[in-house]
């Protein structure tokens, strides 16, 4: 037990004092703010900026005083008049633009003539602000009052309520609680997917760089290989939590400092941020949790299948495309929870914590339904991890295949081809198929799976 | 003490190490010795319980070698691996650890074993940064710094210079002092001289050559003749049983003889005159006897 957690705390240590760590701590938070920059620039920026200047030139005073008490974004130069003045203001470059309005039998007219290409903010300013001019001048010739006006255009009240009918009763839909589930859904497909792909690339570097440099011989004369991977592993799920944790830590800073913020207050004043935690603990967590080491185990297996550090990323590539059709499995669930083959692909162990917090968020699944998954992920995880350290294939494939592999000390490996470059997807699949072989032969020893070709 | 009884390991059809035997007692140090890919790694790796045998067992103590007993091994491969991005002591530390010591118990040893095999860089170095032979010196001393009982090296001598080969010949007679039970193969056949009190020879992972040295070169006759004298080569050579002479590059004359009962004649020609500087008739060179016993194989 003691060499597990030393082993554990090695993995741990030498990961976090490294420059990747930070750099992996920080990238998603300033992906973050960078979009947030964008979105906050694009959602300030008008057609005009405030110290932009605008003409209202019009015959009518009356007009022209209506215009004039209309709030644009850009400032109002008053002393222009008349259209002459505007268009040489605006060739001088005093002005961005000029709207010219005029009144003919209660009929309004205007022109926007500006240098922006993208006005329609404006342009349905000027348009509302002139539709309801026009609408008194038409309500005051027809001898109406201002009063009669309105009503005469108050629009019709519409309103809007979701239900869901289930056996045979209508139940009303809380949209607000639906949007926080399906927002915290697709956070975790977001979340895992990304987690997943960092430590099974750490995972995997781990195992292969230590099969690599032969450390791995070294270290089997001192523990045993399941110690070992184990240590190995839970060091890494360290990682995982230490980089959670830090951004819970984070999100609550940046919470307590920027929550009283305006730009903040419009985007997410009106969310129960409350809610959405709540929303992330249970269902969500579990399957968080079991998502990233199901796929950790994975990659650990993979990264046990190369011999050098270099061929870590190729080792990885058959989990990147697991987790990406996993991933778009939640995409697909997302907009059609409904389907037969999301409610197939959400109970299959590798796609399960993609897919199901979306049917969960859509509740398209039963309680009963997903405890099964999750029964059936975790089940899966733990075989996963058991085959192959109880076949002690894991790690006893290392030395057996440096055996086969390694330098001019060595017995050249009979079955091995000479246009065998080692680690190229043949040799992968190789690997494989004398794991199959030798968990279908218990009585082997994994070491002797070198025999197998 | 380790025994290692009727040990055999094959891979498929390939017999690696074929009915090995064995035994290295407290104190004692054994060599292996024998050509690229005779079986000596996997041996290691058998002692170890890395692989498992076909047939045959190994002991340490009287009981069988198992997991629990890892603590007490110092093993060092032949392909040399540390962590390039620790530093020596983390690494040192980190090892020292897996074989069951304390950290404390580690940290006040490392300036002394780094003097020993004069490492040069500080401990708070980063091992990639450290030359090659260096990185081999680190290394061995996360192999002994937890004063193991069976050491195990796989070709420790590779790539030291003469300076370094002696300290780390110096580290192994004295790890053999304190008792411990030490292996290694070598292709220097000079260091295995000087240091082992046993060794075998392995051929095809079969154990061709057992004993001591000094009863290894014997079983060979002292058909080697040295000597100084005035009388030429030409009349030397018209006595029976010699093979070949040849003058060496200090002016001494080798005689390689058919058999040594025929030494006596030739000190008897080359003393007629009385005095002489050289005659030494000796059992051939480890290196010789290793380059005839590999020669056989192509017979």
């Amino acid at each position: 037990m003691r060499k597990f957690w030393i082993i554990a705390k090695e993995v741990y240590k030498k990961n976090v004092k490294s420059l990747g760590f930070i750099t992996m701590i920080l990238s998603p938070i300033i992906l973050v703010a960078i979009i947030g920059v964008i979105i906050y620039l694009i959602s300030n920026t008008d057609i005009f900026s405030q110290d932009d200047t605008i003409a209202i030139v019009s015959g009518d005073e009356s007009v022209r005083s209506a215009l004039v008490e209309t709030e644009f974004t850009a400032e109002k130069d008053l002393s222009i008049t008349t259209e002459a003045e505007a268009r040489e203001a605006l060739a001088a470059e005093e002005i961005v633009g000029y709207i010219m309005a005029s009144e003919e039998n209660n009929t309004l007219t205007a022109e926007f003539v500006h240098t922006s290409r993208n006005n329609s903010q404006a342009v349905a300013i000027l348009s509302s602000q002139l539709t309801a001019y026009q609408n008194a001048l038409r309500g005051g010739a027809l001898g109406l009052s201002a009063e009669e006006v309105n009503q005469l255009f108050e629009p019709a009240r519409v309103s809007e309520s979701v239900v869901r009918v289930e056996d045979g009763e209508i139940i009303d839909q809380d949209m607000t609680e639906y949007a926080i589930k399906l927002g915290s859904a697709y956070a975790v497909g977001i979340g895992i997917f990304i987690f997943i792909m960092t430590y099974a690339g750490i995972i995997a570097e781990e195992v292969a760089s230590e099969k690599g440099t032969r450390i791995m011989e070294v270290i089997l004369s001192s523990v045993s290989s399941t110690t070992h991977f184990f240590g190995k592993l839970v060091g890494v799920l360290f990682i995982c939590f230490t980089q959670i944790g830090l951004y819970i830590i984070l999100g609550i800073i940046g919470y307590q400092v920027f929550k009283d913020a305006e730009f903040v207050q419009q985007y997410i004043g009106g969310i129960d941020i409350g809610e959405i935690l709540q929303s992330l603990l249970g269902f969500t967590l579990i399957f968080f949790i079991i998502g990233v080491f199901m796929y950790v185990v994975l990659a650990a297996f993979f990264g046990s299948l190369v011999t050098k550090i270099e061929d870590v990323n190729k080792a990885v590539t058959p989990i990147v495309f697991i987790a990406m059709i996993g991933f778009y499995g939640g995409l697909f669930a997302f907009g059609a929870p409904d389907q037969p083959l999301v409610l197939i692909l959400s109970y299959i162990p590798l796609f399960t914590p993609f897919i199901m917090p979306f049917r969960i968020a859509a509740e398209t699944v039963t309680q009963s339904g997903v405890w099964i998954s999750i029964l059936a992920s975790g089940v899966f995880a733990v075989l996963l991890t058991f085959v192959f350290i109880e076949q002690v294939v894991l790690f006893k494939l290392a030395v057996c295949e440096s055996f086969c592999n390694s330098g001019e000390d060595s017995k050249p490996d009979p079955y091995q081809r000479k246009d065998d470059p080692g680690s190229c997807p043949l040799s992968v699949y190789k690997s494989l198929k004398k794991i199959v072989k030798s968990c279908q032969w218990k009585h082997y020893r994994s070491d002797s799976i070198c025999n197998f070709t | 003490m380790l025994e290692v009884k009727q040990l055999k390991k094959s891979f498929g059809d390939l017999i690696a190490v074929d009915q090995l035997d064995f035994t290295i007692k407290k104190g004692e140090i054994m060599g292996i010795i024998g050509q690229n890919g005779s079986g000596k790694t996997t041996t290691f790796r058998l002692i170890l319980d890395l692989l498992q045998p076909d047939t045959g067992t190994v002991l340490w103590n009287g009981k069988p070698f198992r997991k629990k007993e890892y603590d007490s091994v110092g093993y060092l491969p032949e392909e040399r691996g540390l962590y390039p991005k620790v530093s020596i002591e983390d690494q040192i530390v980190y090892f020292a650890q897996l074989r069951g010591k304390k950290k404390k118990e580690i940290i006040p040893l490392i300036d002394e074993w780094m003097e020993k095999f004069q490492v040069k860089g500080k401990r708070t170095d980063k091992v990639k940064t450290l030359s090659k032979g260096n990185q081999q010196k680190v290394q061995l001393i996360c192999t002994l710094i937890h004063e193991p009982e069976l050491i195990i090296l796989d070709e420790p001598f590779s790539g030291l210079d003469p300076v370094n080969a002696g300290l780390l010949e110096l580290g192994i007679k004295e790890a053999k002092e304190k008792g411990a039970s030490i292996i290694f193969s070598s292709h220097n056949m000079n260091n295995v001289e000087e240091i082992c009190d046993s060794l075998i020879m392995l051929r095809d992972g079969e154990m061709i050559l057992k004993g001591s040295v000094q009863s290894i070169r014997e079983q060979f006759g002292r058909t080697k003749i040295f000597l100084e004298t005035p009388i030429t080569a030409e009349v030397i050579k018209q006595m029976p049983g010699i093979l070949s002479i040849r003058k060496t590059i200090d002016g001494l004359l080798e005689l390689t003889l058919e058999d040594e009962k025929y030494g006596k004649a030739i000190f008897d020609l080359v003393t007629k005159d009385g005095y002489i500087q050289t005659f030494s008739q000796q059992p051939p060179t480890l290196e010789e006897i290793f380059k005839r016993k590999a020669g056989e194989i192509h017979a």
